[in-house]
């Protein structure tokens, strides 16, 4: 079944460009110098049910851009993007109670609230029954580990602290669809084995669909089998982590990717990239 | 039939979710347990400072052309109610464009399967000042039976209609401001001169000769929060036509600020990181 449907999503940004200077700023008053950026350009992307992609990509290449078009966040510019049966933004009070979504550089948590009330206002917001709200948080306190500070507020966690949090909050009313921006950032050796484990479970236990940025590669080899990778806007790579390594004729990832983001083609393949 | 079963469980559900904001509003204030009791301590004393000094001040003031102190004083104490509405649940809407459009807040309300006004307004309510309603109302009263007002009971459905219409224009007002943030970036200088145009709608709008009249009466409807409705219930009659429109505009205002919101909200574009 397919879940995601993206075809020739776009997305502009109108970025006005300030003048430099007291002059400058002041004929910024009055005409304005605008440039147009292709933040995601006409990319396709089909996911299906129960898929863990990988979506990898430069700094600033429309990772995250991507990601807010399908959670309903942004509207696209142009393009036809239907997410589980739904036009994201347009239907978004409706769309966003079957997905989850975590933004490693954004708490999705009540900063002044303690974890656990959090968590218990996301139950009524997402209608979750008393013994489901139970059931699954006993799950995460043991494989997250989050019992011991279920009980402080949100601002006194540390980075990864917060994340399982944010994980388990994502979680909490067993969404078909999970989005994942860099949910490992800043996250110990230790946290990030455990949070991949627990992710790799959610998605063969539930059948949760995933779609994970990140740049760190070990989660891509740890949890992909199919990576997509963006460059500038466009969709330079949609297919198995073994093609790509196999194009390249290199096992290393990390050294692949280094050479795609140099902008090299790969040798003796022809149509990369279109 | 379904339409309206579904309307109805969607209220409930709103409102099981604001009462729970509440609490939780509640218990954040709790946490530090000495400012908490300061705090209550503050805003009982700061209300009844409030009070009184309306009190004392409506005994000084010259009288008005055509109106008695009393009648001023029964304005202002029923601008108060919709005010301490304001100051409770939209005074913090103007921290929208800084703080959720360009700061990116928003994200996270987005993605949340709840109105994304109601989000923003539950989480930046001030609910301890929603008690100067209380204020308004002892206003309201103390002039009534100074001027031998006779109730009846009806004038208690009419005046929480005109009461509920007169928030709306508040409501409405503040959110249009709010909308604004997505079209020009950036903090607005607009909100204190909204703020100092609102106070205007305390007074007997007579006193204000053509534009600024037409102003409050029909572009920043501030006139329908205090004086127009107040003088319904204060029975002179010359205004009726006016104070009975007071919900109509209140409804037309806010469900035009909520369509300016929606458009805003298409145009959100986010942070960068
Ligand atoms: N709100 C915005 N206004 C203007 N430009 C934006 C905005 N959001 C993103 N951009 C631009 O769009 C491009 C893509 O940004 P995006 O955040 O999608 O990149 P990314 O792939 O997530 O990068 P990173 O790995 O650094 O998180 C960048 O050039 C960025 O500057
Ligand atoms: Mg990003």
């Amino acid at each position: 079944m397919v879940i995601i449907e993206a075809k020739g999503l776009t997305k502009e940004f109108k970025i006005f460009r300030r003048r430099e200077g007291v002059v400058g700023a002041f004929r910024d008053l009055f005409t304005r110098q605008y440039q147009v950026l292709k933040a995601v350009d006409n990319i396709d992307f089909v996911v299906r049910q129960g898929e863990l992609v990988g979506y990898i990509g430069a700094n600033g290449a429309g990772k995250s851009t991507t990601i807010k078009m399908m959670t309903g966040i942004l509207v696209p510019t142009s393009g036809h993007l239907q997410v589980n049966g739904f036009c994201p933004h347009r239907n978004r009070e409706k769309y966003t109670r079957g997905i989850g979504v975590v933004f490693g550089q954004r708490s999705q948590l009540w900063w002044d609230l303690a974890v656990i009330e959090s968590f218990r206002l996301l139950q009524r917001i997402y209608r979750v029954s008393e013994v489901d709200f139970q059931q699954r948080l006993h799950r995460f306190e043991d494989i997250l580990d989050i019992g011991d500070y279920l009980h402080l507020p949100v601002r006194k966690l540390s980075l990864g602290q917060r994340m399982r949090c944010e994980l388990a909050a994502a979680l909490l009313h067993n969404p078909t669809l999970l989005f994942l921006d860099e949910p490992t950032i800043g996250l110990d050796v230790l946290a990030k084995a455990n949070i991949r484990d627990f992710l790799k479970e959610v998605n063969q236990t539930l059948e949760t669909t995933i779609i994970l940025t990140t740049h760190d590669l070990g989660d891509i080899e740890a949890l992909c089998s199919r990576v997509a990778i963006i460059d500038q806007g466009k969709m330079l790579y949609d297919g198995s982590l073994d093609q790509l390594r196999a194009h390249w004729g290199e096992d290393n990832l990390e050294e692949v990717v280094k050479d795609i983001y140099q902008g090299q083609q790969p040798p003796g393949v022809k149509g990369w990239g279109e | 039939m379904g339409w309206v079963w579904e309307r109805t469980k969607s209220i409930a559900w709103y409102t099981e979710i604001f009462f729970h904001y509440g609490s939780q509003y509640l218990k954040s204030k709790m946490t530090y347990r000495a400012d908490f009791i300061i705090n209550v301590f503050s805003d009982f004393f700061l209300q009844s400072m409030n009070l009184i000094f309306i009190l004392v001040l409506f005994d000084h003031i010259p009288v008005l052309k055509g109106w008695s102190r009393e009648e001023m004083m029964f304005i202002y104490g029923f601008f108060l109610i919709p005010f301490g509405f304001y100051s409770g649940f939209f005074n913090h809407l103007f921290d929208v464009p800084e703080k959720y459009v360009i700061q990116g807040e928003l994200d996270r309300v987005l993605v949340r399967p709840m109105n994304s006004l109601f989000q923003v307004i539950v989480e930046t309510m001030r609910l301890e000042l929603v008690f100067g309603v209380f204020v308004g109302l002892a206003v309201m009263v103390y002039a009534a039976e100074k001027m031998n007002l006779t109730w009846s009971w009806w004038d208690i459905p009419l005046g929480m209609m005109l009461a509920t219409g007169a928030t709306f224009i508040y409501g409405g007002v503040y959110t249009l401001l709010a909308s604004l943030g997505f079209w020009f970036e950036g903090r607005m200088g607009l909100m204190p001169l909204v703020y100092n145009i609102s106070n205007y709608g305390r007074y007997p709008a007579d006193i204000y000769k053509g534009v600024v009249r037409f102003i409050l009466t029909w572009i920043l409807p501030f006139a329908f929060t205090g004086f127009y409705p107040a003088t319904v219930l204060m029975k002179r009659e010359e205004y009726y036509y006016f104070g009975l429109l007071t919900p109509v505009v209140g409804l037309v205002f806010w469900a035009f600020s909520y369509f300016v919101w929606t458009q805003g909200i298409k145009r959100y574009r986010g942070t960068g990181s």
